[in-house]
Order: structure tokens, then sequence, then C-alpha cells
């Protein structure tokens, strides 16, 4: 992951092509450029008052369900979705740029069977809304479907926000990252370049169906990031930090600012010297946090209801059958507070859930959205996600984690030999068919005696979930959960949160350039 | 949709904008039709239709910039984006290299990316594509077990783009292309393939028996991996599997990063950085081609340009503020998504140039290789030039096809991967943005499964 490298989207891109083609599915880590949409209404002391058009009220809503519904179909939905995009950048010692974006519109969706009919506007003008809903309904044939009475209903909230991003002003965001330069540039005189940004996105939601469900939502995620660049002849390091969440603006201060900053320059500093990483089979030990996206990648799109239902998944048939080792305790969790990928409902309208998808080893659970749940005769677990109301929702992770184990993470290093010790990856992708993974990992050293090493680059790791998961031997007691990540299926960016106690694998293919 | 028209509509904004204090200001506006359709197992999955459109605006004002955009174009929200983007450039600090390209309006070829036969299809028509595609590929071989189904879609996109300095287009072109995904194999072998077909012309499509083929072809072959060693050999990068590695290289050729001596290519200019049979260009100026267009995301009329001549670099991508900020002359390469992201640095059409081999000879004297059929990743990292990466293939033996591999990694250097291509195949076949012919490289770690 090169931060200061910005056609980065050009190689997500090329994945995300190949990615419908073959199923493959990918996640990557920040990259505060690539926290994609930005924003900063509050910048501009903003109008935070996300009004909702009357074209869209309760009682307008009642009556395009019922257009949705009008040529048969067993389900409609709308979803409407009103996206505040903020961001300011610090770079060159600068404050460089500052942007803002707007993303207004409704999405209808018409199910009946296993068909899906789905048209949008982003024109909420009623003949255009009413022209959607019935586009939508042309998948459906047969008498008008039932639609019933709307009922509104109040979800608990996971977020952590008293102050809204939306209400600070902007010299206090600004603030932060003139902080954060100023102390990673001065870290050290390797540090050439440094790059900071605060981004925040509000989302106002609103679902209703044709099964009387109407949720409105307010999402609402901020972030902060650090990136270093160190160089030394002709040795180049690269360091990042970031923290990021369904966090309010309390969440964020100049010591916070401080601390990231100095992070991202001594991960910079850290691995300068890295040597080539060595090639073939060896044990690995994960750093608590990051590791997350190795469970993300692994398994976790592997137990998405849309793979298993159609079969394409290799876990299709894995239910309460052993698929890990007894130390793993799996579980996605949309409840989990302050995470990036909290929901206090889903993109249709269902309460966050926390899901156990492996109870010590034991396959116990799918990822679920409403179509797949129906399907397959099983219970929605509140995973069903979508970028924006321009696209319909599928089964997708929230914040996905390992339960902690009992060993210390020292001793787990001491327990390796010869292997490595994986600090942070970059990311990541996996073919749910075969299940087979790769992750590329930006800081990593060798484990030799039982002690962390020398640094390494240009480490790849590769396996398959069915392998990876019956070698992990060791789980330590130190759970770390992160935000920033941005996961791609089938065309559609999302953030998810995900985290891991340290913990040890005991056999995984190593790509270097060491034979 | 109320048809809104972009020449008014942009004009009037960037005049506003400039009334209102910016010193230079664009307005890129889009409207998307589009349409799309699946099919798995013959029924239909799902059917989508749609249009949407927006404004992106740049401001500058003393060389600050600020961005907004909106997905609302009415006259209340325009005005508001403008007042507000102008509000967020004050806020930013001064960069003397900030603001519209140098160019003013240039006359637009004609490069014929329009497809006014496109509209006139029918959906039905569209739908049964899809369904036939599929239908065909689940009948072509008995291995095939299982389907991720068929699809198609297309529509058209209409761009405007309008500045301060007298730039002032709308460009209209179609886009249409159908795949089909489908298993192989059951329980622990499982193997996936899929295709398609993406064109700006209905007509030129390719047939539906060949991607169904293609696709049943790219599942069966990789049945039955076997594990192999880890050891240096000659390894062959088929030409669909090498533009993922080129997506690497292209990353790291990126002006920005150069300037900051953030990529281990910074002093590689007119270097020799490759093998003296790789010539690599940017030409998106091909008539009817999927990727072309006469315009880069700034609005500057696009060229052909020669990034690696004989191995020798030629050329960083920049686009205009980038080039201004380094001091070269400017490229005409910055890559804009969609009225919602910025125009940056980036290449529009790559072709790696044809070379004097057939694909048989690459493989004909290698006693034991590998041949790369899928990247997982670029493999490079544009930072320190290390290369690794996670890839599926074939095992050669003896000049042969011997056994399908999976799960096995490619590492070294880059640069010396580079250098080390000893042959380039004659096979390119133009489909996408990336394009190259199959080329070997003379030895590369591959790391397997016994250590």
């Amino acid at each position: 992951m090169n931060d200061f490298i910005q056609n980065k989207a050009i190689h997500r891109r090329a994945f995300l092509k190949r990615g419908l083609q073959s199923g493959a599915i990918l996640v990557s880590m920040p990259l505060w450029k690539s926290l994609s949409a930005k924003e900063i209404e509050a910048l501009v002391g903003g109008e935070s008052a996300a009004a909702v058009p009357a074209s869209l009220s309760k009682d307008e809503l009642q009556k395009l369900l019922k257009a949705a519904l009008s040529r048969g179909g067993d389900f409609a939905e709308v979803y409407f979705e009103r996206t505040v995009q903020n961001t300011i950048g610090l770079d060159e010692d600068k404050i460089s740029s500052a942007t803002r974006g707007v993303d207004m519109g409704a999405g209808f969706r018409v199910v009946q069977g296993e068909k899906t009919g789905y048209a949008y506007s982003d024109d909420l003008d009623p003949g255009k809304l009413k022209e959607a809903a019935e586009t939508a309904a042309l998948i459906a044939s047969g008498a008008a479907g039932p639609s019933q009475t709307l009922k509104s209903f109040s979800p608990p909230s996971y977020y952590l926000v008293k102050v809204s991003p939306d209400s600070v002003a902007a010299k206090q965001k600004t603030e932060l990252l003139i902080k954060a330069n100023a102390v990673g540039r001065a870290f050290d005189k390797r540090i050439t370049q440094f790059r900071a940004g605060f981004s925040d996105m509000t989302k106002k939601i609103i679902v209703a169906n044709s099964e009387g469900l109407y949720v409105e939502d307010t999402q609402i995620l901020t972030g902060l990031s650090a990136t270093a660049l160190a160089l030394e002849g002709s040795m180049r390091g690269m360091g990042y930090e970031s923290k990021s969440g369904s966090y309010g603006f309390e969440h964020f201060n100049p010591k916070l600012a401080e601390e990231l900053a100095r992070k991202a320059a001594e991960m910079a500093i850290r691995v300068l010297p890295a040597e080539d990483a060595p090639a073939g089979e060896f044990p690995i030990v994960i750093a608590k946090g990051f590791g997350g996206i190795f469970f993300h990648e692994a398994i976790g799109h592997s137990l998405e209801g849309d793979g298993i239902r159609k079969k394409t998944s290799c876990f299709w048939d894995k239910l309460n059958k052993p698929i890990a080792t007894e130390a793993v305790t799996l579980l996605d969790d949309g409840t989990y507070k302050g995470g990036w990928g909290a929901v206090n409902v889903d993109d249709e309208g269902r309460p966050g859930h926390k899901t156990v998808l492996i109870d010590k080893g034991i396959c116990a659970a799918f990822l679920q959205d409403k179509l797949n749940a129906r399907l397959m005769k099983m219970d929605q677990t509140g995973n069903g996600r979508r970028q924006s109301f321009r696209f319909y929702p599928i089964p997708r992770m929230t914040n996905t984690y390992l339960l902690a184990g009992d060993f210390a993470p020292e001793d787990i290093i001491k327990s390796v030999d010869k292997g490595l010790y994986i600090a942070k990856i970059g990311g990541g992708n996996v073919q749910s068919t075969t299940g087979r993974f790769v992750f590329s990992v930006t800081e990593g050293y060798m484990v030799e005696g039982g002690k962390v090493t020398r640094p390494l680059k240009g480490i790849m790791l590769m396996g398959s979930g069915q392998d990876v998961l019956m070698n992990i031997s060791k789980v330590g007691n130190d759970l770390l959960i992160i935000g920033g990540g941005t996961c791609g299926k089938g065309g559609q960016s999302k953030p998810v949160g995900f985290g891991n106690p340290t913990l040890k694998v005991d056999k995984i293919t190593v790509g270097g350039g060491k034979a | 949709m109320a048809t809104i028209d972009f020449k008014t509509l942009g004009k009037e904004v960037v005049s506003k904008a400039r009334k209102w204090g910016a010193d230079e200001t664009e307005a890129a506006l889009e409207n998307v039709k589009d349409f799309s359709a699946s099919v798995r197992k013959g029924d239909i999955e799902s059917l989508q239709k749609s249009v949407s459109q927006g404004l992106g605006l740049r401001i500058f004002i003393n060389k600050q910039f600020g961005f907004g955009y909106t997905s609302d174009l009415s006259p209340s929200s325009v005005d508001e984006t403008i007042k507000k983007t102008i509000e967020l450039a004050r806020l930013t600090e001064s960069k003397p290299w900030q603001g519209l390209p140098d160019s003013g309006p240039q006359p637009l070829p004609n490069l014929d990316l329009y497809d006014p036969d496109l509209v006139k299809v029918p959906d039905e028509k569209k739908i049964a594509t899809a369904r036939e595609v599929e239908k065909i590929a689940l009948s072509l071989d008995k291995r095939i077990t299982n389907s991720y189904g068929g699809g198609f879609s297309g529509g058209e996109r209409e761009v405007g783009l309008f500045n301060s300095k007298g730039i002032s287009f709308v460009l209209k072109m179609t886009q249409c292309g159908f795949n089909v995904g489908v298993i192989a194999g059951e329980g622990n072998n499982m193997q996936s393939g899929g295709w398609s077909s993406s064109k700006r012309f209905y007509k030129e499509l390719d047939s539906i028996e060949s991607v169904a083929q293609k696709a049943v072809k790219m599942a069966v072959e990789k049945l039955g991996p076997k594990p192999v060693p880890t050891k240096k050999v000659p390894v062959i990068f088929d030409r669909y599997a090498a533009p993922s590695f080129w997506a690497g290289i292209l990353g790291a050729l990126n002006g920005d990063a150069v300037f900051r001596k953030a990529t281990f290519l910074t002093n590689s200019l007119n270097q020799e950085i490759a093998s003296p049979m790789i010539t690599v260009i940017d030409d998106a100026t091909i008539p009817r081609f999927v990727a072309s267009s006469p315009v880069d995301g700034e609005g500057n009329v696009t060229r052909r340009n020669v990034l690696i001549d004989k191995g020798l670099l030629k050329m960083f991508l920049y686009d205009s503020q980038i080039a201004r900020k380094a001091g070269v002359k400017v490229n005409t390469m910055a890559d804009r998504g969609s009225y919602r992201s910025l125009p940056s640095a980036g290449f529009l059409n790559v072709i790696v140039q044809n070379g004097k081999d057939s694909f048989e000879s690459l493989l004909k004297d290698v006693k034991e290789g590998l041949y790369v059929m899928g990247l997982r990743g670029s493999g490079t990292d544009a930072t320190t030039g290390a290369f690794s990466v996670g890839c599926n293939g074939f095992w050669i033996e003896n000049g042969a096809i011997a056994f399908p591999v999976d799960g096995v990694t490619l590492g070294g250097t880059t640069l010396e991967i580079l250098k080390g291509i000893d042959k380039v195949a004659n096979d390119l076949d133009m489909r996408s943005s990336l394009n190259s012919p199959s080329f070997r490289v003379k030895e590369i770690t591959v790391g397997g499964r016994k250590g």
C-alpha cells in the first residue's frame, strides 16, 4: 500500500471487474484518500437538517409500495438515502483540499420468489419516484401483492456520537491535521513526506417495506488518518495509522492526532531497512487488530448467505460441522459500539445483530439478508447491506472478529522457532468457491528462536480458508477491534470493521523473493 | 426524466461560480442510463434499470482548492453546491500549481463511441442473451456443476465538461456487455471460471458461444491442482493474467509519487527498466474501442503516449496539476471515475506491444516452469519495488503443460522481473483499458506448499 500513489484506485477497479466475473472478493485498508467521497459540511457551518422530502412522507411511501406491488410480487421495499461526505486533507505541510459531496436518492426493490427487480431515482419528484417503483415492479407478474400499514420502530443505537462531526467548526478539524503533521515531520529527519486526513460521513436512511416496516436511521462514520514516508538512500518505508468508527467528534483531539502521527512515522522508520521476505511454508504469528482482515477474507465471505444458498461457497454444506480448531470462535457483530461496521439497522431495516459464526471451531451460522434467509428458511442476521440507493442489498459483514483466548502474546511468539510475525496487513482478497485467499503484508518481521528480529518487505500470505482455520493453534488474550477498512463485493464498497487477538497459524504459504 | 440541457447548465454554473468569487472553475456534468439483468439457472435473478445524474464542481481561488458534488440538479441545490464549494476552497491553503489545465478549448476528434442502435435493442433480447450464454455454458462440459449466472448490462453516458478557460463540450458514449460465471467440480475440488465481452457497439459483441466456451474452459482446466515445491523457474504470464501485473507497474509510474520520491522508479526516467522487448503505450484514440475517449478527465484532448520504449522508461503519469508541480510538460492522462470523483493522474488505455514469438514458442523450451493464468493482485509494492503475488496456472514440464497449480506465490523484485523478460508473444487481444500479450520471464521464485 502506498498512500502517495494516487491511482491506487485503478488496481481496485481492476479487481472489482475480475470480481464480477469469478466471485472474487476483496478488502483494502484505509488510505484516507480512498475513504472515497468526502465531506465538510461542518466546515461550512452546515445545514445538517437532513430533511426528508415531502414526496417520501409515510403516506407517500405507502402509495409507492402499493405501486411497486401492482403487478404482483412477495415483497416490496423503498430505501431512501441522503449522504453528506466531507474530507479535509493535509499534504506537503499545507491544508491542501476540502471536499464535500451530497448524494441523495431512493431505490425500489420488488421480490418475487428468487427474482429481484430494482430501480432507483436521484430525482425525488413524485412522478419520478412512481416511475421507479413501477420499473422495479416489472420483475413480477400476477395479482397485486399485499401491503401492510407502515409502523415505525426505533432500534437501540450502537453509534458513539455525542458531538456530530457536522456541527464542529472546520478549524477544529484542521488543527488536528496541523498537529499531526508537526509531530510526524519532527519525528525523524528521514520522514520526507507526511499526509493527514479527516473525513466524516453522515448518512440518513429510511427503509419502508410492504410488511409494514418503517425505520429511520442516521449513520455517522468519522476517521482521522496519518501516513508517513521515510527515505534513506535507496531505502523507502511507508507507515500509516488511523482511528475510524461510528464516532462523534469528541473521540478526536490533538493528543490522538499526535499519537497517530507518531505511530505512522515510527512504522515508516521501522520498515525502512526491510529485507526480501522468504518464500515457502512457515508458521506465522499475526498481531492483534489487523489480523481481523485475515478472518474477514479467509472465512467471513465464504459464510455469506448468497454463496451458501447457491452452493458457490466451499462451506455451503458445513453448518454444525467443524471447520476450524477449537481455539476459533468468530463473531460478526453489527452491535459493536462505535464499530466502523456498526449498524443500528442494516440496509433492509433489520436491527443490528451479534452472530456467532464459528463456535469453538464449529460452523454455527451464516450471514443473512432478507432474500437469502427467506429462501433458505433461516433467520435474518442483520447483514443486508448496500453501498447506496443505487444498489440492492446483499449479505455483507459488519464488524468481524475473533474472540480472545488464553495465551499471552509473548508466549505465542516464543513458541515459534523460525517463522514470520505479521504486524500489519494492507489488504487481501478471496475466491469464495475455492476458499483461496491472499493478503499483502505492509509490516512484517522474521521470528527466529522465539524472537521477533529483522523487518521484511514483499510478504504475501496465501492459503485456503479450509486449511488455515484448521491450523490456528494458539489464540492470545489481547483482542483489538479496528475500523477503516473498505470491503468490495459484487461491485459494491462497504465499510467493515474487524479484529483479533494475537494468534498463531502453524503453517501457511508465504510468497517472498528468497527461495 | 426531465431532460436538462447540459450546455446551458454547465455554462451557467461556471459563470455563477466566477461571479461569486472563484478565479477558476470547472463543472462536470453526467447523466447515466443503465440497464442490467442477471439470470441464474435459467431464471431471471435481477433486473435493474435506472437513470442518474449529477454535478461535480472544482473551484480554485488564489490557487486554493475546493471540490463539491451533488446528485440533485435542482436550481437551489446547484446554487448551494457552488456557494459551499467556494467556502471550502477558501478554507485551504494556496499551492502554486493548483488550477485548471493550461490548454483552452480544442476541437475534439470523433472517435465513434456512440451506438445509436443500442437503445433500440429490446430488454427481452438482452435478457435472452444472459439466459443463452448461461445455458450454453452449463451444457458444454459435464464437469460443470454450478452457475454464478449469466448477465447483460448496457447503457449510455452523457458527460459534459465546462471550465472558465473556455472548455465546453458534451459527449455521449455507449457501452454494453455480457458475461457468465460457472463452477466446475464438487466438494473441496471446486473451481470457478468466468468470461465476458464488453464493447461500445452492440453488434460488435463477441459470440455468445465463444464467451460460454471460454468461461467453461477457465473453470474446468483448473480442476485437480497439485502442489509444487518452492524453487526458481521460468514463468510465463498469460495475456489475460498479464494486465494485473502491468497495473502494478503503472502504479509506480504515478508522477506525484515520483515527485515525492515515493516510488522505486523515482530516478529511472530514460533508464532501462525492462527488457528491450517491452514497449508500453497509452492510447485512448482508437476509434470505437471500449477504453477510448477523445478527452481525459480534465478535458485535454487525448493522444498516443509512449511510456516504455524498448525497455527504456520514457514517461511518468501526470495530470496537469502534478505536471505543473513537477515542472514537466503536460501529459494528457487524467483519469476520472464519475462526477463524484476528482480527475487524477492515471492512464486511459494501456497497450503493451506485441512481440515476435508465437505463444507456443514461449512454452517450447521450458524444461520446468510455471504458466500463470491468474494473479491475485498486481504483486508490485510501488514504494520498495518488492514483488510478491499469489497466482494459479499450470506447471510446465518439458515444453508442455503438465498439471494445474493453485495457491502458489511469485516473489522477487519488480525490476528483476521486467528485465528478465526473455520472450514476448504476438497474441495481444484488446479487451479493456489494460492490454498485454503473453510474456515469459527467465526466472522467478515460486513459493509452493512444501517449504
